[in-house]
């Protein structure tokens, strides 16, 4: 049996699948698709029920990602029966998303959720008469609560049925509905679908367009105006209907203050800057502890056993490359998605692409970028992976070219390990500013070159509401964990190499290949080149590999402040780290990979050289 | 038989099917074409001959699949066309689709594909003083362009007025619009906006928040 929750984002479906499944659940990738389906088991009298949680929609028709996945998923018998998921506070917007879903004619229950907040809004939900017009079993309940949780299971298990509902479209809808069900025998959802354009069966959507170009030029409107415009008066009727409305009482909304562009934006940058901030002193703090102790506990001990060397170095690299992962993903990164997962799901993220909207417009892309943009301050990794909530392939490509230039949290411990600490607090700023006036002239110059149309922001902004703790911490966990899957296997391997290059003395014939550049381009010491090879790594090992190559942690004492400062920020700036190429070629193809990393090194060592060059 | 002739015919009998999901006859063509039922027969021959259409013993025709490209390319060459001369040059609709009739025949696939491409480009704004609304475009899937013409739109109003939606122009990017409850007649509420016209609208008790460009692309009008 497997039953699968589906609804409105921000409906309560997680909370409710978490509820009912607990632990255990894993995340398993739908074919064809990058989006995560969460599934877990759930034992019931004795019978298995696998549980599925959809991706929060909008509607079935539509072309998102999410969309296109959950249609397929139904199409494609993903479940046997549903359990749909609606909003008591947005009813009548929740049941545009379920008639579509009632006309794929699969049992379903109706769960009616954060029944508590409607009455608390004077809203009385007449739950057996929605059952009535549906043709299914209806049941509030409030998650937040736990109310009514554990009857969702036993109902979808003994009471789901088929809904009966059928609602009338205008009339030249329902003709070319019954002309196609009559010409091409098929169900009436399936020529919905294909009078709108969509659908896998190329004889039907044939059909389907010529009928509805007629219809288009009789109304003037196209055809899947006309059939949203019907679901959505039917729904108002319903909701009509259903809702008993007291006097609403004037409450109190956070959103006069957060989406006012004062002080709205001034809470946004505080907001932000304290996330980074925070991220960057426990982080610092985590590293120390796990990087001490791994040196301590199982470096130490490994160099200590007299291994062949050539084992030796191998097997250190392994190691080596495991203690930068765990230094990185958990202090850092893991942090980072701890705040980033509780400000999302405030719905605080909403309206900060709102504020965002006009400067990210400056730069080509619109406020919905900003999203990648911040996490891009934790780590490029999972912000190229967040790019796909961009629309189009040229905001995409933007977006990347910027990620790979924002000061990630291991670029920040070079910054300050290396300019904070020997060269001065304000030079360590005026290199984010460095960065900050680079990031805007490759959106301005990138924004002109890349070929493609521009949309806008269309995004619903969610009631704010106190995230759970358990979600938050559940979400920062998957992510971690894609994290890993991605950069530990690429540390590892690219540790090996480095440390073979090392051991047969390719990285020493690296080094006097490239000196001229390095010392008379860039004025730096001749093996500062291995240190920012070893930036590609990643990225704070620049700053590591340059103590160790020195010779002493005290920098200043062998470097002068303009080559440290040099050296910060061609290594900060210079070629993507590996994971985020990975990643970069995986989501946008080799050759955006391949570009974002030309650009950055040349734009590394350009900035390095006019410094050298100024500064000397 | 004339080219133009066999184009008008392969024109006919593909819109007659879109239209009544089956063929038509002899008698319909004649009607449809002006052309005596007898004279259709002969055409019919040819036309068979020509591989465009398969004729059955009953007396039926179904188009092959080389007619209904051919009959496709005509009516697209017939809508690209009238929706130039009455959408940009501002020509009665009437006129326009006879003026086209004739054009479609001559004009070349490439002068299409380009006049197409044009129609589709943000730039082709029809003259100004020229009454003809571009949304309202004969052409599917053509991109609209960010202002409205007669009614205002989202962003000519102010922070709490309560609007009712006309129309959203653009196809192509409103069906998320559409899906979030933005269809004409609904009621929306302003509930913010700034300086930069970006918006949040209050549609169906959710909070939706717009870029200017597609705020100015839904046209409204105050409560009456």
């Amino acid at each position: 049996m497997k039953i699968a929750l589906i609804g409105n984002p921000g409906a309560g479906k997680s909370l409710i699948f978490n509820q009912l499944t607990g632990l255990g659940v894993e995340v398993n990738k739908y074919p064809g698709s990058a989006i995560g389906l969460e599934c877990g088991n759930v034992c019931y009298k004795n019978e298995k029920v696998e549980l599925v949680d959809l991706p929060g929609i909008y509607s079935l028709d539509g072309d998102s990602e999410e969309e296109v996945l959950v249609r397929r998923f139904l199409e494609r018998g993903g479940a046997d029966s549903l359990i749909s998921v609606v909003d008591a506070t947005k009813l009548e917007r929740n049941l545009y998303l379920l008639t579509q879903i009632a006309e794929y004619g699969l049992p379903m229950v109706i769960v009616v959720n954060m029944i508590d907040a409607a009455e608390r809004q004077g809203l009385f939900i007449d739950t057996g008469r929605l059952g009535t017009i549906f043709g299914s079993v209806v049941l509030p309940t409030a998650a937040a609560l736990g109310k009514n949780i554990d009857r969702i299971l036993p109902l979808a298990l003994t009471s789901s049925q088929p809904p009966t509902l059928r609602i009338p479209y205008d009339h030249h809808i329902e003709a070319a509905l019954r002309s196609l069900e009559k010409t091409m025998g098929t169900p009436r959802q399936k020529n919905l679908l294909a009078l709108q354009g969509t659908g896998d069966d190329a004889a039907l959507r044939d059909a389907a367009t010529s009928i509805a170009t007629e219809i288009e030029q009789r109304h003037r409107m196209s055809v899947g105006q006309i059939i949203a415009t019907n679901r959505h008066n039917f729904a108002q009727g319903v909701s009509a209907e259903v809702i008993k409305q007291s006097p609403e009482k004037k409450r109190f909304d956070l959103d006069s203050i957060l989406t006012r562009a004062f002080p709205g934006i001034p809470i946004l940058c505080l907001i932000l800057f304290s996330l980074l901030l925070s991220v960057f002193v426990i982080g610092s703090w985590m590293e120390g502890w796990i990087v001490g102790g791994f040196t301590e506990f199982i470096l130490t001990p490994y160099t200590n056993l007299g291994l062949p060397p050539l084992v030796e170095r191998v097997g250190y690299s392994v190691l080596v490359a495991i203690e930068a992962g765990l230094g990185i993903a958990f202090p850092f990164v893991f942090t980072f998605y701890l705040g980033l997962s509780f400000l999302e799901d405030t719905g605080y993220m909403t309206r900060a692409a709102f504020l965002a909207d006009r400067s990210m417009h400056r730069l080509g892309l619109h406020g919905e970028a900003i999203i990648p943009m911040v996490i891009g301050f934790g780590c490029a990794v999972p912000a190229v992976m967040s790019l796909r909530i961009l629309k189009t392939r040229r905001e995409q490509t933007i977006a990347a070219f910027l990620i790979t230039l924002v000061p990630c949290s291991a670029r920040t411990v070079v910054i300050a390990g290396i300019v904070a600490a020997f060269v001065g607090i304000i030079w360590a700023f005026s290199i984010y500013l460095i960065v900050l006036i680079l990031i805007i002239i490759t959106a301005i110059v990138m924004s002109r070159l890349t070929p493609g149309e521009q949309f806008g922001m269309i995004v619903e902004m969610p009631s704010l509401r106190k995230p759970s703790a358990k979600l938050v911490l559940q979400k920062s966990w998957f992510r971690i964990k894609e994290f890993l899957f991605i950069a530990i296997p690429l540390l590892i391997a690219t540790s090996v190499f480095l440390g073979l290059f090392q051991y047969f003395g390719v990285i020493d014939m690296f080094q006097s290949l490239v000196a001229p550049i390095t010392v008379s381009l860039l004025g730096l010491p001749a093996y500062a080149s291995t240190a920012l090879l070893f930036g590609i790594f990643r990225k704070e090992l620049a700053f590591e590999t340059l103590a160790v190559l020195s010779g002493t942690a005290d920098l200043g004492s062998v470097m002068t402040s303009v080559q440290l400062y040099t050296f910060a920020i061609v290594s900060i700036l210079f070629i993507p780290c590996i994971s985020t190429v990975a990643v970069l070629y995986k989501q946008l193809g080799a050759k955006i990979a391949l570009l974002t990393s030309v650009y950055s090194l040349f734009l590394g060592m350009l900035i390095g050289v006019i410094i050298n060059i100024l500064m000397k | 038989m004339r080219t133009s002739l066999r184009e008008d015919y392969l024109e006919a009998i593909l819109i007659h099917t879109g239209r009544f999901s089956y063929p038509p006859s002899a008698q319909d063509l004649g009607k449809a074409l002006n052309i005596d039922e007898g004279d259709v027969h002969t055409h019919m021959d040819e036309l068979a001959h020509h591989g465009d259409i398969s004729q059955h013993d009953d007396g039926s025709i179904t188009l092959t699949d080389q007619g209904t490209a051919t009959g496709r390319q005509i009516i697209k060459k017939h809508e690209t066309l009238q929706c130039f001369l009455s959408d940009i040059l501002g020509m009665d609709r009437s006129s326009a689709s006879d003026e086209a009739c004739k054009i479609e025949h001559a004009v070349s696939d490439e002068t299409i594909d380009r006049l197409g491409d044009y129609l589709r480009s943000p730039v082709s704004q029809p003259p100004s003083g020229n009454q003809v609304n571009p949304e309202r475009s004969c052409l599917r899937g053509v991109r609209v362009h960010d202002s409205c013409r007669y009614a205002h739109s989202l962003v000519d109003f102010e922070e709490g007025e309560r609007l009712v939606v006309r129309d959203i122009l653009g196809r192509g990017c409103s069906k998320r619009l559409l899906d979030l409850g933005v269809v004409p007649g609904q009621l929306v509420v302003i509930k913010r906006k700034l300086r930069n016209r970006s918006i949040v609208v209050q549609v169906k008790d959710c909070d939706v928040a717009l870029s200017p460009e597609n705020a100015s692309a839904i046209c409204v009008e105050r409560m009456p």
